[in-house]
């Protein structure tokens, strides 16, 4: 029996993983379920293809691949700069959209708006990039074998990444005073008010972390498949099942939820077939519901 | 020399959810440091809107809110128990999924880290009982005791005002004599405590002023038990406890 569904897996999981901390963060925090949250994974990896491409440019012909990766430190450079540039783009939409309907709306009012911001959002990126595909890395890699498993170092490089990601995202909350507003507003937002946390300046910093995360699962994403607009809205419907999987509110919950997610794709494709695998999620998803609606690691409402 | 009067003081304040639509409706009080003030009144007179927006949490229409001196009308809600005036909501004034350690921490976060140790280890000092539960998720407390992480958390800052929306609400008298003998060690540090109360009688056990609210005014003002030989207040109080039993008895 052939255990290599583990290896794309896995690395497909950390990358749905990434994305659902967004989600279930958003969702903890601000009481909606964010639908624009794909395309914060789609703009992040363009914005770090046309960064990677300015900076390329200008270092010259001095860019070469890092080790056995197929990407170099311009790439590198570009996603980190990407990872700011997405976290503050999901600040503007709050700004120009999301806070506004707080004021007045109630949460459906904001899910069927984030509806139409992701529209909006991919519409832009298909007109400014049109929709024909493009790629991060050209470089075609040569696979190594680890205990039996065909993997990349790219695939070894971004598991690596996102666990390190997750982790320090897991140790700011729990142990930082940014943490500590973040779980007190997610819990009692009148009363996190009260004993004097800036509940705006906590909503900011939940929409940067959701967008830089979001932005590391984009380019995780495009370092396996085609860049092309529509790459984040296609995994939404997995961000979603990992978030409500771990439990919302979870952040260990939402990489263990993607990685469960990306395990029973992988798996699915290996020993199903290909056509099934946008059903698993479904499936994952309404199993959850029935059975444990509070996810994973949720508490019961 | 500061001329203004410490503690604090509110003129003429209206304030409600709704604009145009206001609960309290013109209400003046005046607790100096160093004393505890209640505010009583039957039910639906404003005394729990008048503290949500002294504390900022219920949008005032007009009128003035100083707090030894300084006019703090306008402040945000979330800049209030920087400023010195804390404020103990009636429910759900504890952040329930955090440890009792990370409640008193939280409402240290403006803090450094040296000050935030010290303020803390002189709160537990004041409570040793939450001191020894430090570790404990604040939802597995009881009732008192989350009361008094409640009022720990907000001694935290130093506050110059303590506000109390209805602290004895749902505690057995002993708890409520504990409860209040910690204000009187807080007001003996200089505080000045505002308390809205229903329990009449344990409200003048330790009130050094009370003020008597209805239907959004002051009705009346005065000291302790003198107050409660007022016919008017009898009448207000007793009339309502009657009409409340009456009603469920039947």
């Amino acid at each position: 029996m052939s255990l290599q569904f583990l290896a794309d897996g896995l690395v497909a999981g950390a990358t749905i993983g990434l994305g659902a901390v967004g989600v279930t963060l958003t969702y903890s925090i601000l009481r909606f379920a964010n639908f624009a949250h794909g395309e914060f994974i789609s703009w992040g990896c363009y914005l770090t293809l046309l960064l990677a491409g300015a900076i390329g440019a200008w270092l010259g012909a001095s860019v070469t691949p890092l080790g056995a990766l197929s990407i170099g430190p311009n790439v590198l450079a570009a996603g980190l700069l990407a990872m700011a540039l997405t976290g503050l783009l999901a600040i503007a939409l709050d700004a120009v959209l999301f806070r506004r309907l707080r004021r007045h709306g109630n949460s459906i009012t904001a899910v069927i708006a984030s509806f139409g911001a992701a529209m909006a959002l991919r519409a832009a990126l298909e007109a400014i990039f049109s929709s024909r595909p493009v790629y991060l890395s050209a470089d075609l890699q040569i696979a190594i074998r680890v205990g039996g498993l065909r993997v990349t170092p790219d695939q070894l490089a971004l598991l690596g990444l996102a666990l390190l990601l997750i982790a320090a995202l897991q140790l700011l909350l729990a142990r930082s005073n940014a943490g500590r507003s973040m779980r007190a507003v997610s819990e009692n937002p009148a009363l996190a008010r009260i004993v004097g946390i800036d509940v705006a300046a906590v909503i900011r910093l939940t929409w940067f972390i959701g967008g830089a995360l979001a932005c590391a699962a984009g380019v995780m994403l495009g370092l396996v498949v085609q860049i092309r607009p529509t790459m984040g809205a296609e995994l939404l419907l997995p961000l979603f099942a990992a978030a409500i999987l771990g439990g919302i509110g979870s952040v260990p919950g939402a990489l263990l939820g993607g990685l469960i997610v990306g395990l029973a794709e992988a798996a699915t494709v290996q020993w199903v077939g290909a056509e099934w695998r946008a059903a698993v999620a479904f499936i994952l998803l309404i199993a959850m519901l029935l059975l444990r609606p509070a996810g994973l690691f949720g508490r019961p409402a | 020399m500061n001329a203004a009067p410490l503690g604090l003081r509110v003129k003429n304040l209206q304030a409600g959810y709704e604009l145009g639509s206001p609960i309290v409706r013109g209400v003046s009080i005046e607790a100096s440091r160093g004393e505890i003030v209640a505010i009583l009144g039957p039910n639906g007179a404003g005394k729990s809107t008048l503290v949500k927006a002294i504390a900022g949490t219920v949008p005032i229409e007009s009128g003035e809110v100083r707090l030894d001196g300084e006019d703090i009308t306008a402040r945000p809600a979330h800049r209030m128990a920087g400023g010195g005036l804390a404020f103990v909501p009636q429910t759900d004034n504890v952040f329930t999924t955090l440890s009792v350690a990370d409640n008193l921490r939280i409402a240290a976060h403006a803090l450094s880290a040296a000050q935030r140790r010290a303020r803390i280890a002189a709160i537990c000092e004041l409570f040793p009982d939450l001191a020894r539960q430090r570790g404990l998720a604040a939802g597995r407390l009881s009732g008192g005791q989350r009361q008094m992480l409640a009022v720990a958390r907000a001694l935290i800052v130093v506050p110059k005002a303590l506000l109390l929306d209805e602290p004895s609400a749902g505690l057995s008298p002993k708890v409520v004599a504990e409860l209040f003998a910690k204000l009187v060690e807080i007001r003996a540090a200089g505080v000045c405590i505002v308390l809205v109360e229903q329990n009449v009688r344990a409200a003048l056990d330790v009130a050094d002023r009370l003020y008597v609210l209805v239907e959004g005014r002051n009705r009346l003002e005065g000291v302790g038990r003198d107050l409660l030989a007022d016919p008017e207040v009898a009448a207000l109080y007793l009339g309502g406890a009657h009409g409340m039993a009456a009603g469920m008895n039947r």
